[in-house]
C-alpha cells in the first residue's frame, strides 16, 4: 500500500540505544549505592542542620510519601515512616519534618516509643509553594536518616473557592482504634480534631493580622505511660489529622490529649483491648 | 513489509474519497501540503472519541488533510459527562447529550473504527485492537479519559456499581442512577460519596447534588441530599453553598473531611457507607464517586506514573515517558488545568498542531489554553469559573481567570444558565459537529 518507511530501523535503533542506556544506568546506580548518599537539601537549611547536629545522615530506610503534584496546598497528605535496618534493641525515637520554602520551615516533630511498634505517621500539611519537603529520623542510639521529596503545588482552575468557615478550636476530638489488638502487633490509630491552626501570617476581613493560634502538642499515653507525642507547627493543616500505630502489651486505657498555644486543651479516652 | 505485518488496509481510494470530501469545505487551516501519488504526511492513530480524541482527530485533518487519521472508539454514540447532571435533574433527555462521528468521517475524512484498543507496542509503534487488528502509527494520541480504581474504596467493585452507581462515565450508569432516583420514596436520602483530588470534573459532584435537589424539590419534597466528602475544600464552594441555601434551604447537607466526611467502606448491598471515624450512613439512593486513574490503555502504553495519571510535556502534551505518544484530557497531569471536557478539547488542539508540525519537522507552535466551566445550581441559576493557561518556567501556569461574582442579582445567574447552554452547544459543535 504505502512505500516502506524507515520506522522499523528507527525502532531497532531505539531499542539498542535503550538497552545501552539501561546498562550504563545500572552501572551508575551500582556505583552510587555503595556509600550512603549524604547530599540533600537538609545540608542547606539551618533548622535541619540543628536536628542533625553535625551528623551525616544515611539516606536509606526513611520513606516519605507525598503526591508529586497537589492541587490544594492547604492540605497535602503526607506519610513518613522508617522500614530500614537498625542495631538490635535500637528503635526510631523521633522524626522531624520540614518544608524548605514555607515562611517557617518546621512542620512537626514526632516522638516514638517502643510501644508504637511501627515508626510511621500520616498527617496533612500546608505547602506555600512548590518546594522540597524533608524528613529526618533519629534513632534511640543516635543514628540519623534523611530523605526529601519535591512537591509541585498548583491551584486548579476549577478549585478556586471563596469563603471558608473557621472551625471552633479544639472541638470534636475524634479517635479511631481497632476493636482489639494482638499482643505486640502494631495497629493503626487515627485522630482528628477541629482547630483553625491560625498561622499568625494571615489577614482577617478587617485587614488586621490574625494572631497565631495553633495546637502545639499532642500526646498519647497508655495506662499512664507515654506512647507517642507530636509537636506541631503552623505548617500543619487546619483540623490536625494524625495516623500512627500502637502495639500495646496489655489491655488498658489510652488517653489522647491536644494542647493549644492559648493554654486550652482537649482530651479523649478509649479502652484498648489486647487479647 | 505488508506481508510481515498485519497492517490495517486503508485503500488509496478511501483516502482520496476522504480528501475529496474535505476539499469541498471552505478552506480550513490554510493550504496544506497534500502530496499526490501515494505519499502521505504520516499516520496518526487516535484512541478515544470523547472531547479530547474527537477534537484531536478533527484538528489534525484541519491542520493538514494529507495526514492519515484513524480514530479508535468502541461506542458509536458518545454521551457527554457535561450536562449529564441536567439529565439526572430532569432538565434534559439522554439524546440531547448524545454525539456521533458522522462529521469526522464524512466531512473530514477521518477513518473511525468502532473497536476497543487493547494494547500498544510503543517499540514497533502499533495499536492492537479487540478485533485482532494491528494499526501502525507514526504518532499516537491517547484520549482515554478515566477508569475507576475498583476496590481503592473498600467494598466498591464493579458489582457494587450496579447497586450504588458512580455515574461518572455518562451512559447506562447515569440512566441507572436516574431510575433509582425516580423509584425512591418521598422522604428518602440521596447519599453521595465525593472523592479526594484529583478527579474528573472538580465541580461535577456539587452540580449533581444541585440537580438532584432540584428534582427532589419538585417530586419528593421531603427528601434530602447528603454529601460525604474526602476533601475540606471544593470547586466554587462559596458559590455553591450560597446557591444551595437560596434555592434549597437545608435540603443539601455537606460533610467535609474534617467533620468525618471521608468514606472508607461501602456496603452496596445494604446501601450503607462507613466513614473514617466509624459513622455509618444509610442511603435510599447511593451514588459513589470513587477514586480514579487514567484510562486503562494509558497503562498499557507505559505512559502513566505511580500516581496512575499521565505526566506530559507541557508545550506539546507528548508523554514524558514514551516518545511519539501524545496524551490529552482527564488522563493527564495538567494541573492547574482541571480535568474538564473543555480542557481536553483545548489540549487536543495543541496536540494536533504539535503533531502536524513534528511530522514536517517544524517546531511546535507556542501553546496556550482556555477553560470555562459552568455549573447549574438550578434551571435558571448558573455559576462559572474561567481560566487562561500558558507554559511558564517549564510548567503550565494560570495567567488569568476568575469566578462568577459572589453577590450577583438573579438576572446574572439566569444569564449564566443560558450561557451554559450556549457553551455546551458550541463545544459539541467544535468536537463532533453536532449540537441540540
Amino acid at each position: 500500500m504505502r512505500s516502506p518507511r524507515p520506522a522499523r530501523h528507527d525502532a531497532l535503533r531505539r531499542r539498542l540505544l535503550r538497552s545501552l542506556v539501561a546498562t550504563l544506568t545500572g552501572i551508575g546506580l551500582f556505583g552510587l549505592t555503595l556509600p550512603a548518599l549524604a547530599d540533600g537539601p537538609w545540608q542547606r537549611l539551618e533548622a535541619t542542620q540543628a536536628v542533625l547536629g553535625g551528623a551525616t545522615p544515611s539516606t536509606r530506610g526513611l520513606v516519605l510519601d507525598l503526591p508529586h503534584v497537589s492541587e490544594d496546598g492547604s492540605a497535602v497528605a503526607l506519610t513518613v515512616g522508617f522500614d530500614g535496618e537498625l542495631e538490635e534493641n535500637d528503635y526510631i525515637e523521633r522524626i522531624d519534618l520540614f518544608a524548605v520554602d514555607n515562611p517557617s520551615p518546621e512542620i512537626a516533630t514526632f516522638h516514638f516509643t517502643p510501644m508504637n511498634g511501627k515508626p510511621e505517621v500520616s498527617t496533612r500539611v500546608r505547602l506555600n509553594e512548590t518546594q522540597d519537603v524533608i524528613a529526618i529520623a533519629t534513632s534511640h542510639q543516635g543514628e540519623r536518616f534523611a530523605t526529601a521529596r519535591e512537591v509541585r503545588i498548583t491551584v486548579s482552575g476549577c478549585l478556586m473557592r471563596n469563603g471558608n468557615d473557621q472551625p471552633e478550636p479544639l472541638s470534636s476530638p475524634r479517635v479511631s482504634v481497632p476493636s482489639s489488638f494482638s499482643v505486640g502487633e502494631p495497629e493503626e490509630i487515627r485522630t482528628l480534631i477541629n482547630h483553625p491552626m491560625e498561622t499568625g501570617l494571615r489577614e482577617g476581613p478587617d485587614g488586621e493580622t490574625l494572631p497565631r493560634h495553633i495546637i502545639e502538642r499532642f500526646t498519647v499515653s497508655v495506662n499512664g505511660e507515654t506512647a507517642f507525642e507530636a509537636e506541631l507547627h503552623q505548617s500543619v493543616s487546619a483540623n490536625p489529622y494524625l495516623r500512627f500505630h500502637l502495639a500495646p502489651e496489655n489491655s488498658g486505657e489510652a488517653l489522647f490529649e491536644w494542647f493549644d498555644d492559648s493554654g486550652e486543651s482537649a482530651r479523649h479516652e478509649v479502652e484498648l483491648s489486647v487479647g | 513489509m505488508s506481508q510481515q505485518h498485519k497492517r490495517d488496509g486503508f485503500s488509496r481510494r478511501q483516502l482520496i474519497k476522504g480528501m475529496g470530501a474535505a476539499s469541498l469545505l471552505p478552506l480550513i487551516g490554510g493550504v496544506a501540503p497534500f502530496a499526490i501519488g501515494g505519499q502521505h504526511a504520516g499516520r496518526v492513530v487516535v484512541v478515544g472519541g470523547g472531547f479530547g480524541g474527537a477534537t484531536a482527530a478533527k484538528y489534525l485533518k484541519r491542520a493538514n488533510p494529507a495526514i492519515e487519521v484513524i480514530l479508535v472508539e468502541p461506542a458509536e454514540t458518545f454521551y457527554t459527562c457535561p450536562f449529564s447532571n441536567l439529565y439526572l435533574g430532569g432538565l434534559r433527555d439522554m439524546r440531547s447529550i448524545a454525539h456521533g462521528y458522522d462529521e469526522l468521517t464524512d466531512r473530514y475524512g477521518v477513518r473511525v473504527i468502532h473497536a476497543m484498543a487493547e494494547d500498544v507496542d510503543t517499540d514497533s509503534r502499533e495499536v492492537i485492537l479487540s478485533t485482532g487488528r494491528h494499526l501502525d502509527y507514526d504518532r499516537l494520541v491517547l484520549s482515554p479519559g478515566i477508569d475507576i480504581r475498583w476496590n481503592a474504596l473498600e467494598g466498591y467493585d464493579e458489582d457494587a456499581a450496579d447497586k450504588a452507581p458512580h455515574a461518572w462515565k455518562a451512559g447506562p450508569q447515569t440512566e441507572l442512577l436516574r431510575s433509582q432516583l425516580q423509584d425512591m420514596e418521598d422522604g428518602g436520602t440521596f447519599v453521595m460519596v465525593a472523592p479526594d483530588n484529583p478527579f474528573r470534573c472538580p465541580p461535577g459532584p456539587y452540580e449533581r447534588a444541585s440537580m438532584v435537589a432540584h428534582y427532589l424539590s419538585q417530586h419528593k419534597p421531603r427528601s434530602k441530599v447528603l454529601i460525604l466528602d474526602a476533601k475540606d475544600n471544593f470547586s466554587k464552594q462559596g458559590l455553591f453553598t450560597a446557591g444551595w441555601e437560596q434555592l434549597y434551604g437545608d435540603r443539601i447537607e455537606w460533610v467535609g473531611l474534617s467533620n468525618d466526611g471521608r468514606v472508607t467502606r461501602v456496603d452496596a448491598g445494604r446501601l450503607e457507607v462507613e466513614t473514617e471515624f466509624g459513622t455509618v450512613h444509610k442511603a435510599d439512593v447511593l451514588n459513589v464517586i470513587p477514586p480514579q486513574k487514567a484510562g486503562w490503555i494509558a497503562e498499557r502504553a507505559g505512559v502513566t506514573d505511580d500516581s496512575g495519571w499521565v505526566p506530559v510535556k507541557p508545550d506539546t502534551f507528548e508523554s514524558r515517558q514514551v516518545e511519539n505518544v501524545y496524551v490529552v484530557g482527564d488522563a493527564t497531569v495538567a494541573a492547574p488545568m482541571p480535568k474538564s471536557g473543555f480542557c481536553a478539547n483545548a489540549q487536543a488542539k495543541v496536540v494536533a498542531a504539535a503533531i502536524a508540525a513534528s511530522l514536517e519537522s517544524r517546531p511546535a507552535p507556542e501553546a496556550y489554553w482556555t477553560n470555562t466551566c459552568y455549573s447549574l445550581i438550578g434551571p435558571e441559576y448558573g455559576i462559572s469559573v474561567a481560566g487562561v493557561y500558558r507554559v511558564q518556567e517549564g510548567a503550565i501556569a494560570e495567567v488569568s481567570g476568575g469566578l462568577s461574582p459572589a453577590d450577583a442579582p438573579a438576572e446574572t445567574r439566569a444569564l449564566e444558565a443560558e450561557y451554559a447552554v450556549g457553551w455546551y452547544n458550541a463545544i459539541c459543535q467544535d468536537t463532533w459537529g453536532t449540537s441540540t
